[in-house]
């Protein structure tokens, strides 16, 4: 076997390809680490928060991720390695020679593997010698780690080469083909994907671990609650989860192996055995006069010749079972995606048309791609590969015929593709119960905008093929587009006019339809069909008839091939790429004023650098806002009036107040009522304004200005603005804000580095009272008292916070005028669309839900959740401070529910197209929690409202969780707050193991939502299962009381923190320390449990179990603690229901305990309801074995 | 109609060069055109057949530069080229009917008529429903043959029909060819003697990418007449005569070693005269004994009799 290994060895290092191959890995992974050391300015590349680019994490994603490019070069080598000897014919001397068969296929095997594994070293050997690049900064490094670089090769890429080589090499032994080999690696690729899109769902991570062939589903299931410390020095250990994956498909790989020894014989090869023999041997042949037909070579007959060629083309295409194989994958993947149709905590929306397109046109285009590039080649080839190409290069067609018929062809496969899409949507719908079909919306989609965009790719992958005249060159140029398309942007290269059939993606909505980027998407295709024209007339120019293939030759014919159509198409092509080019141009770059993610961050760097120096410096504050706002929904403009009035509530003049403006939006006619010089205005919307007479302590002064939001285009093109065609919503923060605006700087310390800037703080310390001098909402006004005149289309509402005081109709316009009925925030919001109306009643307080017709899927649950919870809220915590309560939704682009005062803003996407399985015990009735949280803002926000420290978000979001949850639990039962909670412990761990600088206990958070939100709901559930729901009810009464309404100085989360505290019995004070200013992690483990009847259906239950308590420092180091606790214990049945749950003091790392329970125990264990923070929620409990009499 | 060839030259960039300076007049009927394997045949024949371009030098059909008006000798022209395959899976009736369209046979019913008349004579009517990927070497040939027939072409080209063919696909095979009418110009590419000798009236000799004779085949027979003479000999004694006398050719008949020797009179040594025939001028060509000003002259010489056949 060994000279077999030799050759091939030899064989390899003597072809180019070889070195290639080496070369492009070795310079992608050092390019990615370079990019994500922050060698390049633009690029975005990050291994997530404080992670080393050479920790073994890093090194590993690093590996796992370039290797997926490999899966098409392993394909290629190891199905040539055995499929070369039939394609050159060359099969005769080997299967004649005197070697085995086990030498033969073991040779060509292993010498294929040896030579992928020195390619693909080179991954590591990139992402070793990256880290040495100058411009690396040296922060992001962290110790060399020597078996990090070769870890993920033993846990990953060898064992990924062994099985998909086998795979591969099998099948190129038996069929003797390439295609095969191809269509595998395809099939393997949607392995891949679906276990992506199962992972999305916690309940099917672990199954999604077991299907990825690849195995990195396998390894972000094992590392994805790893702190950050744990992923800067701990190595991917082969163990668990993936041990198991890769023992499955290393199963997988040897059965292939043997099938191929098996099956593989070293029989002659013959095309198709069955008619050699001559089938008639008459003699002389009958004499036959053949008539004479002269040829018609006029134009109609060209024509006609053209679109049979076309329909050959495309039939050829069709019939072969290849394609037959992938598009039925395809489609077989696309109904297993059809399962995870936009889950939110575990719960289906409906199947809407735009919810169907955007899960499968985004991953079929996938197939689409490979499909288009694929058959570019087989078609251009198709001839030549068969040999027959010099019969038909002598034909009498034009050049241009058989060129343009395959790329017809190509297209049209792609339209019968995208129909099969359309088809699949319908049926997945249809399935699911949901008969809402919305045929110009798919029609629409998938053949207005995305088959041009595929006929693009289809012109480039024909020309390439054409043009490099080399199949397997056309391949691997094509790859490299692709990977440019991602890694470009990803290095800073965002410009949408560089990349071939590049342009924007405009988003549906049921409110908004495409809107407005529906031009330009327009004009990017004109542009791209310029480029593609271009193409197209060098395709017709360079494409080879006959024996051709010296470019000297093929120039000089190209010289002679000119014809006036090829001409003319040049001529159109150049004229229209570079007349809409320049177009596009002028719109993106002049009219709009071009920047891509690195500029825009520069933006906020200038702001800082120029202007933080004033930021201490005094100035007054708003006390009132009037508006009048004149929305144009049909031309996307609105038009706004308002004035301030500011008071200096300092103790010194103010001579110069300093204004912050959104630069998008153009502010005029700002005037004072007293003399104010213009003494600074700057691009970046920093304007200053000298006051004369100055403004003495406590004196008032009015602030008039116009904002005008309009977009910026040309041709039917506009720039993005607050302003759609139907769902406009947009809040304060397009309105001036006075002083220095400190959100604006940028925080992520690798950024602040690249834009020249210190580290700085996320956020003031605790009890800083420069912080506590502002709520966390504004620094440029406590409560004001706000007054708003909206204006909108007549069929259009216009919404701003506040009761309604009158509404009106004048010049065709629609006119509303709200009021708060008290002072709130300087935080509100406008909305304006065509709403339909469902009104409800709760006491004297009215509901109103403001929606988009067709949604009414779940208002009753939403009215549900604002009953429930003023009910709650009321009872607990105090009196609702407005008459209304008004959910208003908004389209889809944005995905969050906002609450200002008795307004609420609901994002189309996450709730009113939920689909809740009352019956379902793992559906969970969102729509209604999401109200509840947004309610309980009404009190955590619009009453109490905490200063800018840190921790400070405790006080709104942790408070809004922990009501939503109790409304939730009260209507819902503990059930379901076990499934709720599940989610909200996963979020908790992966935000951590993500975390940029650091994480602080929940009582220090700097507004990172991981914490406040899921941490947060954890830490007060727990506390209220521990010291009851009254007492931390009361707790909350008194800050309620304390601090309601109130100006500066504001609350802190020392103020919450001590509230609980005082309620909390002497004996669980510890627990307010360990939930509020620790991190603490448990380790619980249930280790064996038995049982035995002891009659009267009761049995006695000995359960053992492990606890463990950890204490994090900012970075996830833990330590050991020493236990202290009262944990639950507990035993289910077999269904899950509880039959006991008892709480025992833990004060050891391992005990015994025994209970008594009525009814048969099936599981037991320690915190069976996971209360506790546990990276390994699932070990808690343990099947209870019987014991026999 | 006349296919004249001037100073065509074509060198590939891995230096060989296949065509050197190559000049032929070549008449309606069937020409031969003989050479070794590699001598430049298949290169002359694509660049005639507009599958290559010369680098310098020109083809005319007539008034037709093949290079600039390829599109019209396509019009009139039949081609099989040496080494081609066909889609497997598709019936012969299909692929002929296929390449019928192709030639701008668009009339139905004509073709229909056309593609049937061409398998009756090609002989592949019977299995005009089976898939060619089962076709033997004779009948991919014949089907090639039929397709090169197809829209009544006025230049055919064949290059190497014959090769690999057993003797009885190859005597089918010539009817065929000498069925084409004498009104057109056949051209027939072939290492193997007696295909010119049993079909072609004219020929040409190429080498090394030259051409080295031109001329008639019985013309250029007499040409030899009484300069050929044969003995058999020992093996071992072979490169003694090779290094006395002019041998043109060496072969083995029933283990004996017979040598033919070029000589204007009787050697001795016991040679005796042998009947000249192509093969004999064919090797004296290849030996460059018949001098080159001979070989000129016959160029010269064919041209005029063409004419006035």
């Amino acid at each position: 076997m060994l000279p077999i290994i030799l050759f091939e060895l030899r064989q390899k290092s003597r072809s180019i390809s070889t070195y290639v191959y080496f070369l492009m890995f070795f310079s992608l992974a050092m390019l990615w680490i370079a990019a994500a050391g922050g060698v390049f300015d633009g690029a975005v590349i990050d291994f997530g928060g404080k992670v080393h680019i050479n920790s073994p994490v890093a090194i590993s994603q690093t590996v796992t991720f370039l290797g997926y490019f490999g899966i098409v070069i392993v394909a290629a080598m190891m199905g040539r390695a055995i499929q070369q000897d039939t394609e050159h014919n060359i099969w005769h001397f080997f299967y004649s020679s005197p070697i085995s068969k086990f030498q033969y296929l073991g040779g060509r095997f292993f010498g294929a593997l040896l030579a992928l594994i020195l390619i693909f070293s080179s991954i590591s050997l990139g992402a070793w010698l990256g880290c040495y690049l100058p411009g690396l900064s040296k922060n992001f490094l962290g110790p060399m780690i020597p078996a990090a670089y070769i870890a993920p090769y033993l846990t990953s890429l060898i064992p990924n080469l062994v099985i998909f080589g086998a795979l591969f090499f099998t099948l190129g032994a038996l069929y003797r083909r390439m295609l095969p080999v191809y269509v595998c690696s395809v099939v393997l690729l949607i392995g891949y994907l679906v276990a992506g899109t199962l992972a999305r769902d916690v309940d099917d991570r672990t199954l999604a671990a077991l299907l990825d062939p690849f195995g990195s589903r396998a390894i972000s299931r094992v590392t994805e609650y790893w702190s950050i410390t744990d992923k800067n020095t701990r190595i991917v250990p082969m163990e668990g989860l993936l041990l198991y994956n890769r023992l499955i498909w290393g199963a997988v790989g040897v059965l292939a192996l043997a099938f191929c020894y098996w099956r593989f014989n070293f029989a002659a090869i013959t095309a198709s055995g069955k008619q050699k023999k001559e089938v008639t041997k008459k003699t002389a042949p009958a004499v036959v006069t053949i008539p004479l037909v002269t040829p018609n070579y006029g134009r109609s007959n060209i024509l006609s010749l053209f679109i049979s060629q076309c329909w050959l083309n495309l039939r050829e295409t069709i019939k072969n079972v290849y394609f037959i194989v992938i598009a039925l994958t395809g489609v077989m993947f696309m109904f297993s995606l059809s399962g995870a149709l936009s889950k939110m905590y575990g719960t289906t929306t409906y199947p809407v048309t735009y919810a169907v397109l955007d899960l499968l046109g985004g991953s079929f285009s996938l197939f689409m791609l490979i499909i288009t590039t694929f058959y570019a080649g087989e078609l251009v080839w198709r001839e030549r590969d068969a040999r027959i190409a010099q019969l038909l290069d002598a034909l009498p067609i034009p050049n241009w015929v058989p060129l343009m018929a395959k790329l017809v062809a190509l297209i049209s496969l792609q339209g019968i593709l995208l129909f099969v899409l359309m088809l699949c949507g319908i049926v997945i719908q249809s399935f699911k119960g949901y008969t809402h079909y919305e045929l110009g919306q798919y029609l629409q989609h998938l053949f207005l905008m995305q088959w041009p965009g595929y006929a693009l790719i289809a012109v480039l992958a024909i020309s390439i093929q054409v043009i490099l005249n080399n199949k397997y060159v056309g391949y691997f140029v094509m790859i490299a587009y692709y990977i440019a398309t991602i890694a470009l942007p990803a290095l800073g290269l965002e410009h949408p006019m560089i990349m071939y059939a590049g342009g924007p993606t405009p988003r549906y909505s049921d409110m908004n339809g495409y809107g407005h980027n529906l031009p330009q998407v327009i004009w990017y295709q004109l542009y791209w069909t310029g480029a593609a024209l271009l193409l197209l007339g060098l395709s017709m120019l360079m494409s080879v008839r006959g024996t051709v293939s010296e470019w000297r030759n093929r120039i000089s014919q190209a010289r002679l091939g000119m014809t006036p159509a090829i001409r003319s198409t040049l001529i159109i092509g150049c004229l229209m790429f570079v007349s809409v080019g320049g177009l596009l141009f002028y719109y993106t770059n002049i009219v709009n004023h071009y920047e891509n993610s690195f500029d825009r961050e520069e933006d906020r760097a200038e702001y800082e650098k120029h202007y933080k120096q004033y930021e201490a410096m005094p100035q007054p504050r708003i006390t009132d806002i009037k508006v009048a706002i004149d929305i144009f929904p049909e031309i996307r403009s609105a038009h706004a009036k308002a004035s301030y009035q500011l008071v200096n509530k300092g103790t010194t003049p103010i001579s110069e107040i300093f204004i912050t403006q959104n630069k998008d939006i153009r502010m005029n006619q700002v005037h004072f009522d007293r003399n104010a010089a213009l003494a600074i205005q700057d691009k970046t919307g920093f304007y200053s304004y000298k006051l004369t007479p100055a403004l003495e302590a406590g004196d008032k002064l009015n602030l008039d200005f116009e904002l005008e939001f309009a977009p910026k285009g040309v041709a039917g093109m506009g720039s993005e603005s607050q302003i759609l065609y139907n769902g406009s919503f947009f809040n304060s923060g397009v309105f001036p804000h006075i002083g220095y605006q400190s959100v604006t700087e940028l925080t992520d310390d690798k950024q602040r580095k690249k834009h020249g800037l210190a580290e700085k703080e996320r956020m003031r310390e605790r009890d800083d009272p420069k912080g506590l001098a502002n709520s966390y909402i504004a620094n440029d006004a406590d409560w004001i008292r706000f007054d708003a005149t909206v204006s909108t289309s007549a069929d259009q509402i216009g919404i701003a916070p506040g009761r309604l005081d009158k509404e009106w109709t004048e010049n065709g316009r629609h006119y509303f005028h709200y009021a708060p009925d008290k002072p709130i925030l300087n935080f509100f919001a406008f909305l304006s669309a065509r709403y339909s109306v469902k009104k409800a009643q709760w006491n004297d307080v009215a509901i109103e839900i403001d929606y988009q017709k067709g949604h009414e899927y779940n208002l009753d649950r939403m009215i549900k959740g604002v009953q429930e919870s003023l009910t709650y809220y009321t009872q607990n915590f105090g009196p609702y401070q407005h008459k209304m309560v008004r959910i208003v939704e908004f389209p889809r682009f944005a995905s969050f529910a906002q609450a200002f005062p008795n307004t609420i803003p609901f994002s189309e996407s996450i709730g009113f197209i939920a689909k809740v399985d009352d019956k379902d015990p793992k559906d969970l009735d969102y729509p209604f929690y999401v109200t509840a949280h947004e309610v309980a803002h009404q009190w955590w926000a619009h009453q109490v409202v905490s200063g800018n420290t840190k921790g400070a978000t405790i006080l709104v979001e942790t408070l809004a969780q922990y009501s939503a949850l109790m409304v939730m639990e009260k209507t819902y039962g503990k059930d379901k707050m076990r499934k709720f909670l599940k989610y909200e412990l996963d979020q908790y761990l992966f935000g951590r193991g993500q975390e940029r600088k650091k994480e602080l206990p929940i009582a220090f958070n700097e507004n990172q939502g991981y914490i406040h939100y899921s941490k947060g709901s954890l830490v007060m559930y727990l506390l209220q299962s521990q010291i009851g729901q009254d007492k931390v009810n009361a707790a909350l009464r008194d800050v309620l009381a304390q601090y309601a309404n109130k100006g500066a100085p504001y609350p802190s989360s020392k103020v919450l923190v001590d509230a609980l505290r005082k309620v909390t019995p002497e004996d669980k004070q510890a627990l307010i320390a360990d939930l509020f200013e620790s991190i603490i992690l448990f380790e619980n483990r249930a280790l064996s449990a038995s049982a035995k009847a002891i009659g009267n259906g009761q049995y006695e239950v000995t359960l053992k179990a492990s606890m463990n308590k950890l204490k994090a420092d900012e970075l996830g180091a833990e330590k050991e603690v020493p236990l202290h606790e009262w944990i639950d214990i507990g035993v289910d049945d077999k269904d899950g229901n509880p039959l006991l749950r008892e709480r025992k003091f833990i004060d050891r790392k391992e005990m015994t305990f025994t209970m008594l329970v009525k009814g048969e125990p099936a599981k037991a264990g320690i915190d069976p309801d996971n209360l506790y923070i546990d990276r390994k929620p699932e070990d808690n409990l343990i099947k209870v074995e019987m014991a026999t009499k | 109609m006349e296919l004249r060839i001037q100073n065509l030259s074509k060198q590939y960039s891995n230096g060989v060069q296949a065509l050197n300076h190559i000049s032929l007049t070549i008449p309606a009927g069937m020409f031969g055109l003989l050479g070794p394997n590699g001598a430049g045949k298949s290169t002359l024949m694509r660049t005639l057949a507009t599958l290559q371009d010369a680098d310098s030098g020109t083809a005319h059909l007539d008034a037709m530069d093949i290079k600039t008006h390829k599109d019209e000798v396509r019009r009139v022209l039949g081609y099989l080229p040496q080494d081609f395959g066909l889609y497997p899976k598709v019936s012969a009736y299909d692929l002929l009917d296929h390449f019928a369209v192709l030639k701008g046979l668009s009339n139905g019913k004509q073709r229909k008529e056309v593609v049937e008349g061409l398998l009756h004579q090609t002989n592949l009517f019977d299995v005009k429903n089976k898939h060619v990927g089962g076709f033997s070497g004779g009948m991919r040939q014949r089907f090639g043959i039929a397709q090169a027939l197809l829209g009544n072409p006025k230049l055919i080209i064949v290059d190497e029909p014959t090769a690999g063919l057993d003797p009885e696909e190859r005597v089918r095979f010539h009817n065929l060819l000498s069925d084409i009418g004498n009104d057109k110009i056949v051209i027939l590419s072939t290492h193997i003697v007696e295909d010119v000798a049993d079909l072609c009236n004219h020929m040409a000799v190429i080498n090394k990418g030259a051409v080295i004779l031109t001329g008639q085949p019985l013309e250029l027979i007499d040409q030899i007449q009484g300069k050929i003479w044969k003995r058999f000999i020992e093996k071992s004694e072979l490169a003694r005569f090779q290094q006395q006398y002019q041998v043109i050719s060496s072969r083995l008949t029933s283990g004996r070693t017979l040598v033919h020797v070029y000589a204007d009179n009787s050697p001795g040594d016991s040679f005796t005269q042998a009947q000249g025939n192509l093969e004999d001028v064919y090797f004296s060509a290849m030996a460059n004994l018949l001098p080159q000003q001979l070989a000129s002259q016959l160029a010269q010489t064919a041209a005029p009799v063409v004419r006035a056949a």
